[in-house]
């Protein structure tokens, strides 16, 4: 009866008045990480089970969370300890706690059910496939949940640095789990530096909020979004200290910085190179990874501090931007991928980019949606490509594959659910959530905002045409045509543990759109928009309203005068049709070519028509040479800056101090000469010094 | 009839330079430890010289004092040209040079 303690612990839970102690939530992981990291060896099936039981706790707990949030109890805001107490308002606080809200109650439950579902299907992926080290893998994992579930409830920026960084290094162990292979190895190195690097900039956004409020706090009256939020509308930053900038400018400039690590984290353009090699990690680890913690975590943590990002039209128009090229950008790599896990990871970072456009878009709950939904289909792609992959006997060329829509039956099933999300298909869920997006963007850009909203907006439409693509040459390629290999011909049967995790998500991705079906607005009553009801606070307590973290709120910031000035303007069709418009112009864009990539590759023996692509087809191959540029960017830029630092370290900086000591032992060398051992010369050396003396004295005395 | 304080002063430099110049240019420990005896009198003789010429007691006490001290330092003096003529075979100071760097 291993897990039973936190078993137990887990159902007391609901009865506990209000939402007090949700944060145990995390602890179920932590504990599975220690217990496993000790007796991992020795616990059934190498602590998979262990690990099912806290995650499945964990999520139940999460669910019941959101249904006390959702029936009237309050939100819970907390501090936990203080590391750090600031005097009278001076000075700087730094504490932990945390804050379950609406946002992080949804968030948690989503990590929840990934974590869950990945844990059962690495039963089927990795205990059935006798894989050695399994209790190393297991602990990571719930090390990997109870880092992303500490970040989602953290109250302040510090708490959430520390969890984020914890998060990458978590990714870190993982994506290099089989690390005696050099692939492996070097994409682990390759996920944690390039993260780290946006990271850095995140770190000095941090020490910037902590100089610029002396608080990090994410909710409440005192927290730093409030406090630039008063400054801004009163026009007086007497309260803060914006070093000399306008204030405006410089919470823009904080802004960016924030930004910096969630462009890392969330694999936005520049930072995107390490999310495909990341695919070389077991695939249940790259559905965790995308779908619900690492790579969430860049999204989850804009949308967390909203109300700061709402107030500067110059970041909010880099994020709508750099989302909406990334979204485009990522897409166009998908189109030629031969490996089934690289077009989900270029799709996974186009996605993100998505989810980045409506948040510069102006449309939070947009971005919040996207974030729901694609972690419920994405994960339901990667474990669909994981079943794929072991059936195949770890085949992950497509070519290789076809026609194994009969044999596959379930997998088959439930991967279209998902590729029919993901491409945007009505009525499945990513069609509501992916047309919200650009439907923000849409109202946004018209309504007056920066020019940039258009083009991020243009690039978001373009993406969608060739998301719809990918996918189903995707699908296509994988299990429709004859099959072309003997393996595909044979495929293995996918075991039930793999099997459930795929059925689960395959219907959530049928109806997750039911959560927020805003393309319908005009039709629907206001009140079966759930999510924006959900986000807007409208079932808890008024306490939530004050600490200014609604939808609501957030969109009053948006449009006012002191912040981002945003307006919503419907080029003279009303809310209602142009919603409805957006949405049918989407549908059409991703049915149009999906039934190109129909026409290509739907035949028996599909053709490899990229070939007809040429030089296009070489540079999308080769990710635009974007690795290339930046391992030149290090060995052409940083390399050569880093020897002559480290040139000016070793000679200058170390030459003096190392001279110093080199002068003084010669020094001394000499002197010790004068030490001959023989007595008279110390008396005459004695009486020397005495004569030297007396003649200062005559000389200074003025005897002579 | 008092002598002026210039001729004690003028013997006790006289006794302190002789002093001096034996520790400089004699090698035998025995005298060199009689030429520290005598730099150390020749203080002794600008004490009582000062204490009679400020009809001051306070000189003279020192220099009991200080004769004591000779007293001590030639009983240590000695042990130490002991040890040294043992070790070395000879009490000539330059050849105890052992103990440099």
């Amino acid at each position: 009866m291993v897990g039973l303690t936190p078993l137990s612990a887990g159902f007391s839970l609901p009865f506990v008045p209000g939402i007090g102690g949700v944060e145990v939530t995390v602890l179920f992981p932590l504990v599975t990480f220690l217990l496993i990291l000790a007796f991992g060896r020795y616990l059934p099936f190498k602590g998979a089970y262990l690990g099912i039981v806290s995650t499945g706790v964990g999520f139940l707990v999460a669910v019941a969370t959101v249904i006390q949030l959702a029936t009237g109890a309050g939100i819970r805001h907390e501090t936990l300890h203080t590391l750090v107490a600031g005097v009278e308002g001076a000075g700087v606080t730094l504490t932990f706690g945390v804050l379950i809200d609406p946002l992080s109650a949804l968030m948690l439950t989503i990590v929840g059910l990934i974590s869950l579902l990945v844990h059962v299907f690495s039963l089927g992926y990795m205990n059935a496939e006798g894989e050695i080290d399994l209790p190393r893998y297991y602990a990571a994992l719930s090390l990997f949940t109870f880092s992303m579930m500490a970040f989602v409830i953290s109250d302040n920026l510090l708490m959430s640095f520390v969890f984020f960084e914890l998060v990458g290094l978590c990714s870190y162990l993982l994506i290099g789990f089989w690390y005696r292979k050099p692939g492996p190895a070097s994409a682990a190195k390759k996920a944690f530096l390039v993260t780290r690097f946006g990271d850095y900039f995140f770190l000095i956004g941090v020490v910037a909020v902590l100089g610029t409020f002396g608080t990090a706090q994410f909710a409440g009256t005192e927290s730093f979004v409030t406090m630039a939020e008063t400054a801004l509308e009163s026009g007086d930053a007497s309260g803060i200290n914006t070093f000399g900038f306008g204030a405006q400018t410089w919470f823009t400039v904080i802004g960016l910085l924030v930004l910096g690590g969630a462009v890392g984290k969330s694999a936005q353009f520049p930072l995107h190179t390490w999310l495909p090699d990341a695919m070389e990690g077991p695939t249940p680890v790259s559905a965790l990874i995308h779908a619900a913690t690492m790579v969430a975590a860049g999204v989850y943590l804009i949308a967390r501090m909203y109300g700061f990002y709402a107030l500067s039209p110059t970041a909010l128009s880099v994020i709508a931007l750099v989302g909406g090229f990334t979204a485009f950008f990522a897409a166009t790599m998908a189109l030629v991928k031969q490996e089934l896990k690289q077009v989900l990871a270029y799709s996974t970072i186009s996605q993100y980019g998505y989810m980045m456009l409506a948040l510069g878009g102006g449309g939070y709950l947009a971005a919040v949606f996207h974030l729901t939904t694609h972690a419920i289909f994405k994960a339901l792609l990667f474990l669909g490509a994981g079943a794929i992959i072991i059936s195949m006997h770890h085949e992950e060329n497509m070519w290789e594959m076809g026609g194994l829509k009969d044999e596959l039956r379930t997998t088959y099933l439930a991967f279209l659910a998902g590729s029919l999300a993901l491409a945007g298909i009505f009525p499945f869920a990513g069609f509501w959530s992916k047309d919200e997006v650009l439907y923000e963007t849409l109202i946004h850009a018209l309504g007056g905002g920066s020019p940039v909203l258009f083009v991020a907006y243009a690039l978001g439409l373009l993406a969608v045409i060739m998301t719809a693509f990918y996918t189903f040459r995707m699908v296509l390629l994988t299990f429709h045509g004859e099959p072309r290999t003997d393996a595909a011909e044979d495929p293995h049967a996918v075991s039930l543990s793999m099997k459930v995790p795929l059925v689960v998500l395959g219907v959530l991705s049928v109806v997750a759109g039911l959560l927020n079906m805003a393309v319908l607005k005009s039709v629907l009553p206001k009140d079966a928009l759930l999510l924006e009801r959900w986000l807007n606070g409208e079932t808890v307590g008024g306490e939530f309203a004050e600490g200014a973290l609604t939808a609501e709120h957030y969109h009053h910031v948006l449009t006012s005068e002191y912040g981002a000035g945003y307006t919503a303007g419907y080029g003279g069709l009303g809310e209602g049709t142009l919603a409805l418009v957006g949405g049918v112009v989407a549908l059409v864009l991703a049915v149009i070519p999906a039934l190109v990539a129909w026409r290509l590759y739907g035949g028996a023996d599909p053709d490899p028509h990229m070939t007809n692509l040429g030089s296009l087809r070489t540079l999308l191959m080769n990710n635009y040479y974007q690795d290339e540029y930046q391992v030149w960017l290090a060995r052409g830029v940083t390399l050569p800056v880093a020897t002559l630092a480290n040139k000016f370290d070793q000679g200058l900086l170390d030459g003096i101090v190392d001279g110093s000591g080199g002068v003084s032992l010669f020094a001394g060398g000499r002197f010790q000469r004068l030490q001959s051992g023989v007595v008279t010369t110390y008396v005459a050396l004695l009486a020397l010094g005495l004569l030297v003396l007396l003649l200062v004295f005559a000389v200074t005395g003025g005897w002579l | 009839m008092a002598v002026a304080p210039g001729w004690y002063l003028l013997l006790s430099a006289a006794v302190f330079c002789i002093g001096l110049f034996g520790v400089l240019v004699r090698r035998n420990a025995l005298i060199f430890l009689m030429s520290v005896e005598l730099m150390i009198n020749a203080a002794n003789i600008n004490l009582v010289a000062f204490s009679l010429v400020y009809g001051n007691i306070t000189g003279q006490t020192f220099v009991l004092f200080l004769t004591a001290l000779a007293a001590a330092e030639v009983a240590v003096g000695v042990g130490i040209i002991l040890v040294v003529n043992r070790n070395f075979d000879s009490i000539d100071i330059t050849d105890a040079v052992t103990m440099r760097w």
